[in-house]
Protein backbone atom coordinates (compact mmCIF):
# COMPACT_ATOMS: atom_id res chain seq x y z
CA UNK A 1 0.00 0.00 0.00
CA UNK A 2 3.00 1.99 -0.48
CA UNK A 3 1.15 4.34 -3.41
CA UNK A 4 -1.62 5.45 -1.28
CA UNK A 5 -1.76 8.81 -1.79
CA UNK A 6 -4.89 10.31 -0.10
CA UNK A 7 -7.65 8.55 2.34
CA UNK A 8 -10.55 10.21 3.93
CA UNK A 9 -11.54 8.30 7.36
CA UNK A 10 -15.16 8.68 8.44
CA UNK A 11 -15.27 12.38 6.96
CA UNK A 12 -18.42 14.10 8.12
CA UNK A 13 -19.04 18.38 7.33
CA UNK A 14 -22.20 19.59 8.93
CA UNK A 15 -23.71 22.89 8.08
CA UNK A 16 -25.96 23.44 11.50
CA UNK A 17 -28.39 20.87 11.31
CA UNK A 18 -27.69 20.02 7.54
CA UNK A 19 -25.27 16.70 7.19
CA UNK A 20 -23.70 18.16 3.93
CA UNK A 21 -20.76 14.94 4.09
CA UNK A 22 -21.80 12.31 6.35
CA UNK A 23 -18.73 9.85 7.58
CA UNK A 24 -17.34 9.13 4.04
CA UNK A 25 -14.15 7.22 3.94
CA UNK A 26 -12.46 6.51 0.71
CA UNK A 27 -9.32 6.67 -0.96
CA UNK A 28 -6.87 7.47 -3.48
CA UNK A 29 -4.04 5.55 -5.37
CA UNK A 30 -0.59 7.23 -7.30
CA UNK A 31 -1.71 7.99 -10.61
CA UNK A 32 -5.19 6.98 -10.26
CA UNK A 33 -7.79 8.69 -11.70
CA UNK A 34 -11.02 8.15 -9.48
CA UNK A 35 -14.44 9.77 -10.53
CA UNK A 36 -16.37 11.31 -7.21
CA UNK A 37 -20.22 11.08 -8.87
CA UNK A 38 -23.75 11.28 -7.64
CA UNK A 39 -26.73 13.91 -8.11
CA UNK A 40 -26.71 17.29 -7.11
CA UNK A 41 -26.67 18.04 -3.38
CA UNK A 42 -24.67 14.89 -2.61
CA UNK A 43 -22.06 16.62 -1.61
CA UNK A 44 -19.52 16.35 -3.95
CA UNK A 45 -18.09 19.67 -3.45
CA UNK A 46 -18.14 19.94 -0.15
CA UNK A 47 -15.69 17.26 -0.58
CA UNK A 48 -13.00 18.69 -2.69
CA UNK A 49 -13.55 21.54 0.09
CA UNK A 50 -13.05 19.62 2.75
CA UNK A 51 -9.71 17.78 0.79
CA UNK A 52 -8.69 21.27 -0.37
CA UNK A 53 -8.73 22.88 3.23
CA UNK A 54 -11.43 25.42 2.71
CA UNK A 55 -13.69 23.60 5.27
CA UNK A 56 -12.52 21.56 8.15
CA UNK A 57 -14.08 18.18 9.13
CA UNK A 58 -16.77 18.27 11.70
CA UNK A 59 -15.41 14.53 12.46
CA UNK A 60 -13.15 12.42 10.74
CA UNK A 61 -10.03 12.59 9.00
CA UNK A 62 -8.17 13.43 6.34
CA UNK A 63 -4.71 11.47 5.10
CA UNK A 64 -2.25 12.78 2.71
CA UNK A 65 0.72 11.13 2.22
CA UNK A 66 0.60 9.71 5.48
CA UNK A 67 -0.04 13.20 7.07
CA UNK A 68 -3.32 14.04 8.90
CA UNK A 69 -4.36 17.29 6.92
CA UNK A 70 -7.75 18.02 8.82
CA UNK A 71 -7.74 21.54 10.07
CA UNK A 72 -4.96 22.83 7.00
CA UNK A 73 -5.81 26.13 5.44
CA UNK A 74 -5.91 25.94 1.67
CA UNK A 75 -2.58 27.15 1.21
CA UNK A 76 -0.95 24.57 3.22
CA UNK A 77 -2.61 21.81 0.83
CA UNK A 78 -1.54 23.97 -2.02
CA UNK A 79 2.03 23.57 -1.07
CA UNK A 80 1.32 20.12 0.12
CA UNK A 81 0.54 19.11 -3.53
CA UNK A 82 -3.28 19.48 -3.55
CA UNK A 83 -4.43 21.32 -6.76
CA UNK A 84 -7.91 21.72 -7.82
CA UNK A 85 -10.21 23.90 -10.49
CA UNK A 86 -13.69 25.60 -9.41
CA UNK A 87 -17.10 24.76 -10.62
CA UNK A 88 -17.66 28.21 -11.70
CA UNK A 89 -14.28 29.40 -13.30
CA UNK A 90 -12.47 32.39 -12.35
CA UNK A 91 -9.53 33.84 -13.61
CA UNK A 92 -8.43 36.94 -11.91
CA UNK A 93 -10.02 38.70 -14.71
CA UNK A 94 -7.53 41.97 -14.42
CA UNK A 95 -4.33 40.01 -15.47
CA UNK A 96 -3.17 37.89 -18.38
CA UNK A 97 -3.11 34.58 -18.86
CA UNK A 98 0.13 34.20 -18.74
CA UNK A 99 0.48 36.02 -15.66
CA UNK A 100 -2.47 34.27 -13.63
CA UNK A 101 -0.21 31.13 -14.10
CA UNK A 102 2.45 32.97 -12.77
CA UNK A 103 0.76 33.48 -9.49
CA UNK A 104 0.85 29.96 -8.88
CA UNK A 105 4.27 29.44 -9.68
CA UNK A 106 5.15 31.78 -6.24
CA UNK A 107 3.84 29.08 -4.20
CA UNK A 108 6.94 28.40 -2.50
CA UNK A 109 7.89 32.07 -1.24
CA UNK A 110 4.30 33.99 -0.58
CA UNK A 111 4.68 33.18 3.46
CA UNK A 112 8.02 34.72 4.17
CA UNK A 113 8.37 38.95 4.42
CA UNK A 114 12.00 38.62 2.99
CA UNK A 115 11.01 35.75 0.35
CA UNK A 116 7.48 37.72 -1.02
CA UNK A 117 9.89 40.33 -2.01
CA UNK A 118 11.64 39.47 -4.58
CA UNK A 119 10.25 40.18 -8.27
CA UNK A 120 7.15 37.70 -10.07
CA UNK A 121 7.69 38.73 -13.24
CA UNK A 122 11.16 36.90 -13.89
CA UNK A 123 12.39 35.55 -17.39
CA UNK A 124 12.25 31.76 -15.51
CA UNK A 125 8.67 32.43 -14.18
CA UNK A 126 7.78 33.65 -17.61
CA UNK A 127 9.25 30.76 -19.14
CA UNK A 128 7.51 28.35 -16.87
CA UNK A 129 4.06 29.77 -17.17
CA UNK A 130 4.58 29.75 -21.56
CA UNK A 131 5.44 26.14 -20.92
CA UNK A 132 2.45 24.68 -18.83
CA UNK A 133 0.08 27.23 -21.03
CA UNK A 134 1.35 25.33 -24.14
CA UNK A 135 1.34 21.91 -22.50
CA UNK A 136 -2.13 22.70 -22.04
CA UNK A 137 -2.36 24.41 -25.17
CA UNK A 138 -3.09 27.87 -25.33
CA UNK A 139 0.28 28.98 -25.36
CA UNK A 140 -1.29 31.37 -28.07
CA UNK A 141 -3.57 33.30 -25.72
CA UNK A 142 -1.01 33.99 -23.06
CA UNK A 143 -0.68 37.84 -23.74
CA UNK A 144 -4.43 37.81 -23.67
CA UNK A 145 -6.77 39.19 -20.79
CA UNK A 146 -8.13 36.06 -19.07
CA UNK A 147 -11.39 37.64 -18.68
CA UNK A 148 -12.96 37.64 -21.94
CA UNK A 149 -11.55 33.90 -23.07
CA UNK A 150 -14.45 31.48 -24.22
CA UNK A 151 -15.03 28.68 -21.15
CA UNK A 152 -13.33 26.29 -23.02
CA UNK A 153 -10.05 27.92 -22.97
CA UNK A 154 -11.20 29.36 -18.86
CA UNK A 155 -11.45 26.15 -18.39
CA UNK A 156 -7.85 25.44 -19.73
CA UNK A 157 -6.20 27.96 -18.07
CA UNK A 158 -7.86 26.92 -14.65
CA UNK A 159 -6.32 23.42 -15.41
CA UNK A 160 -2.94 25.32 -16.46
CA UNK A 161 -2.75 27.63 -12.97
CA UNK A 162 -3.62 24.06 -10.89
CA UNK A 163 -0.57 22.22 -12.48
CA UNK A 164 1.57 25.27 -12.50
CA UNK A 165 1.10 24.27 -8.68
CA UNK A 166 3.18 21.14 -9.51
CA UNK A 167 0.62 18.97 -7.40
CA UNK A 168 0.37 15.34 -6.59
CA UNK A 169 -3.43 15.36 -6.94
CA UNK A 170 -5.07 17.26 -8.95
CA UNK A 171 -9.09 17.88 -8.01
CA UNK A 172 -11.04 18.54 -11.11
CA UNK A 173 -14.67 20.38 -10.00
CA UNK A 174 -17.03 20.33 -13.41
CA UNK A 175 -14.44 20.74 -15.76
CA UNK A 176 -15.83 19.22 -18.12
CA UNK A 177 -19.44 20.60 -17.87
CA UNK A 178 -20.71 23.67 -20.31
CA UNK A 179 -18.18 22.33 -23.35
CA UNK A 180 -18.50 21.17 -26.96
CA UNK A 181 -17.79 17.50 -27.41
CA UNK A 182 -14.19 18.30 -29.53
CA UNK A 183 -13.11 20.47 -26.32
CA UNK A 184 -13.93 18.03 -24.49
CA UNK A 185 -12.26 14.93 -25.92
CA UNK A 186 -9.17 17.22 -25.56
CA UNK A 187 -9.81 18.02 -22.11
CA UNK A 188 -9.57 14.22 -21.37
CA UNK A 189 -6.86 13.57 -23.26
CA UNK A 190 -4.76 16.17 -21.28
CA UNK A 191 -6.53 14.43 -18.06
CA UNK A 192 -4.54 11.45 -19.07
CA UNK A 193 -1.32 12.79 -19.97
CA UNK A 194 -1.78 14.44 -16.54
CA UNK A 195 -2.08 11.16 -15.16
CA UNK A 196 0.38 9.73 -17.49
CA UNK A 197 3.16 12.19 -15.17
CA UNK A 198 2.26 10.23 -11.67
CA UNK A 199 -0.54 12.78 -10.41
CA UNK A 200 -3.56 11.31 -9.44
CA UNK A 201 -6.75 12.92 -10.75
CA UNK A 202 -9.97 12.95 -8.36
CA UNK A 203 -12.65 14.53 -10.83
CA UNK A 204 -16.30 15.29 -9.66
CA UNK A 205 -18.49 14.88 -13.38
CA UNK A 206 -21.71 15.01 -14.12
CA UNK A 207 -21.50 13.68 -17.51
CA UNK A 208 -21.69 9.75 -17.13
CA UNK A 209 -20.28 9.41 -20.53
CA UNK A 210 -17.19 11.52 -19.32
CA UNK A 211 -16.86 9.78 -15.74
CA UNK A 212 -17.10 6.24 -16.72
CA UNK A 213 -14.38 6.31 -19.71
CA UNK A 214 -12.21 8.70 -18.08
CA UNK A 215 -11.93 7.43 -14.21
CA UNK A 216 -9.85 3.96 -13.20
CA UNK A 217 -12.53 3.57 -10.29
CA UNK A 218 -15.64 5.74 -8.91
CA UNK A 219 -17.05 6.79 -5.71
CA UNK A 220 -20.86 7.46 -5.96
CA UNK A 221 -22.53 9.69 -2.95
CA UNK A 222 -25.93 10.84 -2.64
CA UNK A 223 -27.23 12.73 0.62
CA UNK A 224 -23.55 13.42 2.13
CA UNK A 225 -23.04 9.57 2.24
CA UNK A 226 -21.31 6.61 0.35
CA UNK A 227 -23.80 5.03 -1.82
CA UNK A 228 -21.37 2.78 -3.65
CA UNK A 229 -17.78 2.22 -5.05
CA UNK A 230 -16.21 0.50 -7.57
CA UNK A 231 -14.74 0.33 -11.19
CA UNK A 232 -17.33 1.68 -13.79
CA UNK A 233 -18.77 -1.14 -15.55
CA UNK A 234 -19.85 -2.17 -11.75
CA UNK A 235 -21.12 1.18 -10.63
CA UNK A 236 -23.29 0.99 -14.10
CA UNK A 237 -24.98 -1.86 -13.10
CA UNK A 238 -25.81 -1.36 -9.63
CA UNK A 239 -29.39 -0.86 -8.94
CA UNK A 240 -28.31 1.60 -5.88
CA UNK A 241 -26.90 3.82 -7.98
CA UNK A 242 -29.65 3.87 -10.64
CA UNK A 243 -31.85 4.62 -7.97
CA UNK A 244 -29.87 7.09 -7.14
CA UNK A 245 -30.02 9.00 -9.88
CA UNK A 246 -33.40 7.98 -11.26
CA UNK A 247 -35.62 7.78 -8.94
CA UNK A 248 -37.40 4.32 -6.94
CA UNK A 249 -38.25 1.92 -9.49
CA UNK A 250 -36.22 2.88 -11.81
CA UNK A 251 -33.54 0.35 -11.18
CA UNK A 252 -36.14 -2.61 -12.40
CA UNK A 253 -36.67 -0.52 -15.88
CA UNK A 254 -32.72 -0.32 -16.09
CA UNK A 255 -31.54 -3.50 -15.31
CA UNK B 1 0.68 84.79 -10.68
CA UNK B 2 3.59 84.29 -7.60
CA UNK B 3 0.83 83.04 -5.35
CA UNK B 4 -1.09 81.07 -7.77
CA UNK B 5 2.18 79.18 -8.37
CA UNK B 6 2.43 78.83 -4.56
CA UNK B 7 -0.75 78.04 -3.72
CA UNK B 8 -0.61 75.50 -6.54
CA UNK B 9 2.66 74.09 -4.99
CA UNK B 10 0.51 73.67 -1.71
CA UNK B 11 -2.23 72.06 -3.34
CA UNK B 12 -0.14 69.01 -4.69
CA UNK B 13 1.15 69.32 -1.10
CA UNK B 14 -1.35 68.82 0.31
CA UNK B 15 -2.67 66.04 -2.26
CA UNK B 16 0.37 64.16 -1.85
CA UNK B 17 -0.39 63.83 1.73
CA UNK B 18 -4.25 62.71 1.39
CA UNK B 19 -2.80 60.24 -1.39
CA UNK B 20 -0.44 58.29 1.07
CA UNK B 21 -3.25 58.26 4.11
CA UNK B 22 -5.75 57.35 0.96
CA UNK B 23 -3.44 54.54 -0.53
CA UNK B 24 -3.46 52.39 3.54
CA UNK B 25 -7.31 52.85 2.59
CA UNK B 26 -7.47 51.63 -0.59
CA UNK B 27 -5.30 48.73 0.18
CA UNK B 28 -7.31 47.53 3.22
CA UNK B 29 -10.52 47.68 1.00
CA UNK B 30 -9.12 45.73 -1.70
CA UNK B 31 -7.75 42.63 0.36
CA UNK B 32 -10.45 42.52 3.07
CA UNK B 33 -13.64 44.88 1.68
CA UNK B 34 -13.73 47.10 4.58
CA UNK B 35 -13.92 50.60 5.04
CA UNK B 36 -11.44 51.12 7.55
CA UNK B 37 -11.97 54.67 9.18
CA UNK B 38 -9.38 53.80 12.13
CA UNK B 39 -6.83 54.18 9.53
CA UNK B 40 -6.97 57.95 10.33
CA UNK B 41 -6.58 56.92 14.04
CA UNK B 42 -3.11 54.78 13.21
CA UNK B 43 -2.13 58.38 10.76
CA UNK B 44 -2.68 60.45 14.37
CA UNK B 45 -1.00 57.81 16.26
CA UNK B 46 1.93 58.13 13.66
CA UNK B 47 2.19 61.84 14.20
CA UNK B 48 2.26 61.46 18.40
CA UNK B 49 4.97 58.46 18.05
CA UNK B 50 7.23 60.49 15.91
CA UNK B 51 6.72 63.99 17.96
CA UNK B 52 7.76 61.98 20.73
CA UNK B 53 10.37 60.31 19.54
CA UNK B 54 11.55 63.23 17.71
CA UNK B 55 11.46 65.51 21.16
CA UNK B 56 13.57 62.63 22.87
CA UNK B 57 16.29 62.28 20.40
CA UNK B 58 15.65 65.94 18.21
CA UNK B 59 16.30 63.62 15.47
CA UNK B 60 13.35 63.10 12.38
CA UNK B 61 15.92 60.50 11.35
CA UNK B 62 14.72 58.12 14.25
CA UNK B 63 11.06 59.47 14.54
CA UNK B 64 10.29 58.60 11.59
CA UNK B 65 11.24 55.02 11.40
CA UNK B 66 9.78 53.91 14.81
CA UNK B 67 6.60 55.98 13.81
CA UNK B 68 6.54 53.85 11.03
CA UNK B 69 6.70 50.44 13.29
CA UNK B 70 4.41 51.49 15.87
CA UNK B 71 1.76 52.35 13.48
CA UNK B 72 2.42 49.35 11.36
CA UNK B 73 2.17 47.34 14.54
CA UNK B 74 -1.07 49.29 15.59
CA UNK B 75 -2.55 48.73 12.04
CA UNK B 76 -1.80 45.11 12.53
CA UNK B 77 -3.54 45.02 15.89
CA UNK B 78 -6.85 46.51 14.70
CA UNK B 79 -6.78 43.87 11.65
CA UNK B 80 -6.37 40.90 14.06
CA UNK B 81 -8.36 41.49 16.76
CA UNK B 82 -11.06 43.53 15.68
CA UNK B 83 -11.53 43.09 11.34
CA UNK B 84 -10.78 39.61 11.29
CA UNK B 85 -12.96 38.28 14.08
CA UNK B 86 -15.25 40.56 12.54
CA UNK B 87 -15.12 39.41 8.97
CA UNK B 88 -17.63 36.63 8.58
CA UNK B 89 -20.54 39.37 9.62
CA UNK B 90 -22.48 41.23 6.93
CA UNK B 91 -19.90 44.93 6.10
CA UNK B 92 -21.57 47.34 8.58
CA UNK B 93 -20.56 45.11 11.26
CA UNK B 94 -16.40 45.71 10.46
CA UNK B 95 -17.13 49.07 9.97
CA UNK B 96 -19.06 49.99 13.29
CA UNK B 97 -15.64 47.96 14.82
CA UNK B 98 -13.57 49.85 13.04
CA UNK B 99 -15.43 53.41 13.81
CA UNK B 100 -15.43 52.15 17.35
CA UNK B 101 -11.77 51.94 17.50
CA UNK B 102 -11.61 55.19 15.64
CA UNK B 103 -12.88 57.26 18.60
CA UNK B 104 -11.03 54.66 20.90
CA UNK B 105 -7.90 55.73 19.86
CA UNK B 106 -8.76 59.40 20.07
CA UNK B 107 -9.68 59.44 23.59
CA UNK B 108 -6.61 57.53 24.09
CA UNK B 109 -4.56 60.78 22.46
CA UNK B 110 -6.31 62.97 24.52
CA UNK B 111 -5.68 60.73 27.72
CA UNK B 112 -1.59 60.37 26.77
CA UNK B 113 -0.80 63.48 24.84
CA UNK B 114 -3.21 65.41 26.31
CA UNK B 115 -6.45 67.52 25.09
CA UNK B 116 -4.25 70.29 23.72
CA UNK B 117 -2.50 70.78 20.53
CA UNK B 118 1.30 70.36 20.61
CA UNK B 119 4.14 71.63 18.08
CA UNK B 120 6.05 69.73 16.35
CA UNK B 121 9.01 72.22 15.82
CA UNK B 122 11.05 70.00 13.54
CA UNK B 123 13.41 71.93 11.70
CA UNK B 124 14.88 70.90 7.73
CA UNK B 125 18.25 70.74 7.79
CA UNK B 126 18.13 72.58 4.17
CA UNK B 127 16.89 75.95 3.02
CA UNK B 128 14.10 76.58 0.97
CA UNK B 129 14.01 77.27 -2.92
CA UNK B 130 13.06 80.85 -4.37
CA UNK B 131 12.34 80.27 -8.19
CA UNK B 132 11.60 83.88 -9.81
CA UNK B 133 9.80 85.08 -6.58
CA UNK B 134 8.12 81.92 -5.96
CA UNK B 135 8.94 80.85 -2.58
CA UNK B 136 9.41 76.81 -1.81
CA UNK B 137 9.85 76.37 1.66
CA UNK B 138 11.91 73.14 2.94
CA UNK B 139 8.54 71.78 4.55
CA UNK B 140 7.09 71.39 0.87
CA UNK B 141 10.56 70.26 -0.71
CA UNK B 142 10.14 67.28 1.77
CA UNK B 143 6.75 66.61 1.58
CA UNK B 144 7.68 66.02 -2.26
CA UNK B 145 10.97 64.01 -2.06
CA UNK B 146 9.22 61.76 0.91
CA UNK B 147 5.65 61.23 -0.63
CA UNK B 148 7.41 61.01 -4.20
CA UNK B 149 9.30 58.16 -2.75
CA UNK B 150 6.94 56.63 -0.70
CA UNK B 151 4.22 56.32 -3.69
CA UNK B 152 7.37 54.55 -5.40
CA UNK B 153 8.24 52.41 -3.18
CA UNK B 154 4.34 51.08 -2.93
CA UNK B 155 3.98 51.10 -6.43
CA UNK B 156 6.96 48.98 -6.90
CA UNK B 157 5.64 46.53 -3.86
CA UNK B 158 2.28 46.02 -5.33
CA UNK B 159 3.11 45.62 -9.13
CA UNK B 160 6.84 43.92 -8.80
CA UNK B 161 7.03 41.57 -5.96
CA UNK B 162 5.57 38.51 -5.14
CA UNK B 163 3.97 40.02 -1.95
CA UNK B 164 2.04 42.99 -4.10
CA UNK B 165 1.42 39.56 -6.54
CA UNK B 166 -0.40 38.12 -3.54
CA UNK B 167 -2.25 41.47 -2.72
CA UNK B 168 -3.74 41.48 -6.21
CA UNK B 169 -4.99 37.80 -6.27
CA UNK B 170 -6.38 37.82 -2.99
CA UNK B 171 -8.45 41.45 -3.92
CA UNK B 172 -9.97 39.60 -6.86
CA UNK B 173 -10.82 36.33 -4.88
CA UNK B 174 -9.75 35.22 -1.88
CA UNK B 175 -10.98 31.55 -2.20
CA UNK B 176 -8.82 30.68 -5.80
CA UNK B 177 -5.75 32.89 -4.25
CA UNK B 178 -5.62 30.39 -1.01
CA UNK B 179 -5.96 27.45 -3.77
CA UNK B 180 -2.65 29.34 -5.56
CA UNK B 181 -0.94 28.97 -2.38
CA UNK B 182 -1.39 32.33 -0.78
CA UNK B 183 -1.48 32.57 2.69
CA UNK B 184 -4.28 35.57 2.71
CA UNK B 185 -4.37 36.06 6.19
CA UNK B 186 -0.62 36.85 6.46
CA UNK B 187 -0.99 38.95 2.70
CA UNK B 188 -3.58 40.86 4.41
CA UNK B 189 -1.45 41.52 7.74
CA UNK B 190 1.29 42.65 5.50
CA UNK B 191 -1.20 45.05 3.97
CA UNK B 192 -1.88 46.70 6.51
CA UNK B 193 1.78 46.90 7.52
CA UNK B 194 2.52 48.60 4.66
CA UNK B 195 -0.75 50.78 4.99
CA UNK B 196 0.05 52.16 8.59
CA UNK B 197 3.71 52.46 7.65
CA UNK B 198 2.50 54.88 5.56
CA UNK B 199 0.07 56.91 7.47
CA UNK B 200 2.83 57.15 9.93
CA UNK B 201 4.92 58.99 7.35
CA UNK B 202 1.78 60.97 6.60
CA UNK B 203 1.16 61.94 10.10
CA UNK B 204 4.32 63.29 10.98
CA UNK B 205 4.29 65.52 7.03
CA UNK B 206 1.28 66.68 8.51
CA UNK B 207 2.00 67.75 11.89
CA UNK B 208 5.64 69.36 10.62
CA UNK B 209 3.70 71.01 8.13
CA UNK B 210 0.78 72.55 10.44
CA UNK B 211 3.35 72.57 13.47
CA UNK B 212 0.20 70.87 14.95
CA UNK B 213 -0.23 67.58 16.38
CA UNK B 214 -3.40 66.98 18.70
CA UNK B 215 -5.85 64.50 19.58
CA UNK B 216 -8.99 64.65 16.81
CA UNK B 217 -5.95 65.37 13.61
CA UNK B 218 -7.90 62.64 12.29
CA UNK B 219 -11.29 63.18 12.23
CA UNK B 220 -11.51 65.15 8.77
CA UNK B 221 -9.24 62.73 6.98
CA UNK B 222 -10.73 59.71 8.58
CA UNK B 223 -14.31 60.32 6.72
CA UNK B 224 -12.19 62.94 3.69
CA UNK B 225 -10.35 59.84 2.74
CA UNK B 226 -13.31 57.65 2.32
CA UNK B 227 -14.49 60.11 -0.05
CA UNK B 228 -11.27 59.72 -1.93
CA UNK B 229 -10.83 56.07 -2.59
CA UNK B 230 -14.62 56.54 -3.78
CA UNK B 231 -13.83 59.19 -6.05
CA UNK B 232 -11.14 56.98 -7.29
CA UNK B 233 -12.80 53.90 -7.74
CA UNK B 234 -13.13 51.62 -4.52
CA UNK B 235 -9.89 49.29 -4.17
CA UNK B 236 -7.89 51.44 -7.28
CA UNK B 237 -4.90 52.90 -6.17
CA UNK B 238 -4.17 54.76 -9.25
CA UNK B 239 -7.24 55.92 -8.60
CA UNK B 240 -6.66 56.97 -4.76
CA UNK B 241 -3.57 58.97 -5.68
CA UNK B 242 -5.34 60.91 -8.83
CA UNK B 243 -8.00 61.75 -6.44
CA UNK B 244 -6.18 62.90 -3.20
CA UNK B 245 -3.87 65.30 -6.35
CA UNK B 246 -7.02 66.40 -8.12
CA UNK B 247 -8.47 67.44 -4.15
CA UNK B 248 -5.52 68.82 -3.01
CA UNK B 249 -5.37 71.24 -5.46
CA UNK B 250 -8.98 71.51 -5.62
CA UNK B 251 -9.00 72.77 -2.34
CA UNK B 252 -6.24 74.90 -2.51
CA UNK B 253 -7.55 76.49 -5.49
CA UNK B 254 -11.04 76.84 -5.57
CA UNK B 255 -11.53 77.46 -1.82
CA UNK B 256 -8.56 79.37 -0.98
CA UNK B 257 -6.82 81.51 -3.73
CA UNK B 258 -10.48 81.48 -5.99
CA UNK B 259 -12.69 81.99 -2.90
CA UNK B 260 -14.98 80.54 -3.60
CA UNK B 261 -17.48 80.63 -0.43
CA UNK B 262 -17.68 76.89 0.21
CA UNK B 263 -16.18 75.28 3.61
CA UNK B 264 -12.78 73.55 2.25
CA UNK B 265 -14.00 70.54 3.60
CA UNK B 266 -16.92 70.04 1.46
CA UNK B 267 -15.56 69.82 -1.69
CA UNK B 268 -14.35 66.04 -1.01
CA UNK B 269 -17.72 65.03 -0.64
CA UNK B 270 -18.99 67.53 -3.21
CA UNK B 271 -17.17 65.32 -5.65
CA UNK B 272 -17.89 62.18 -3.92
CA UNK B 273 -21.55 62.78 -5.05
CA UNK B 274 -20.85 63.93 -8.00
CA UNK B 275 -19.00 60.81 -9.40
CA UNK B 276 -21.42 58.67 -7.46
CA UNK B 277 -24.24 60.12 -9.73
CA UNK B 278 -22.49 60.27 -12.98
CA UNK B 279 -19.53 57.30 -12.42
CA UNK B 280 -20.29 55.03 -9.85
CA UNK B 281 -17.42 53.05 -10.42
CA UNK B 282 -15.30 56.09 -9.53
CA UNK B 283 -11.89 58.10 -11.71
CA UNK B 284 -10.65 54.90 -12.26
CA UNK B 285 -12.28 52.04 -11.38
CA UNK B 286 -13.11 49.41 -13.08
CA UNK B 287 -16.25 47.73 -11.62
Amino acid sequence: MNDLLLRLEGVSRHFGGLKAVDDVSFSLTRGEILGLIGPNGAGKTTCFNLISGVYAPTKGDIVLEGVSTAGFPPYRMAALGVGRTFQVVKPFSTLSVLNNVQVALGLKRYGGVLSSLGPWDTKASRKEALEILEEVGIGHLAASPSGQLPLGNQRRLELARALALKPKLLLLDETFSGLRHEEAALLSKLVLGVRARGISVLLIEHNMKVAMGLSDRLVVLDHGRLLAEGKPEEIRSDPRVVEAYLGKGASAHAS
Amino acid sequence: MQLFFEQLLNGVAMGAIYSLITLGLALVYGVMRILHVAHAAVYTAGAYVGLYVFTMTGSLLLAVPAAMAACALLGTAIERLIYTPLLKYPPFVPLIGSIAVFLALEEIFRLVGGPYILSFPAEFPFPGITVRGVVISPAIISIYAVSAAVLLLLWFVVTKTELGLAMRATSQDREIAGAMGINSSFTISMTFVLGSAVAAVAGILVGIYFNQVYPTMGAVPAYKCLALIVVGGLGSLPGAVLASLLLGVGETLLIGYANIPLPRDSLAFIAMIAVLLWRPQGLLGNR
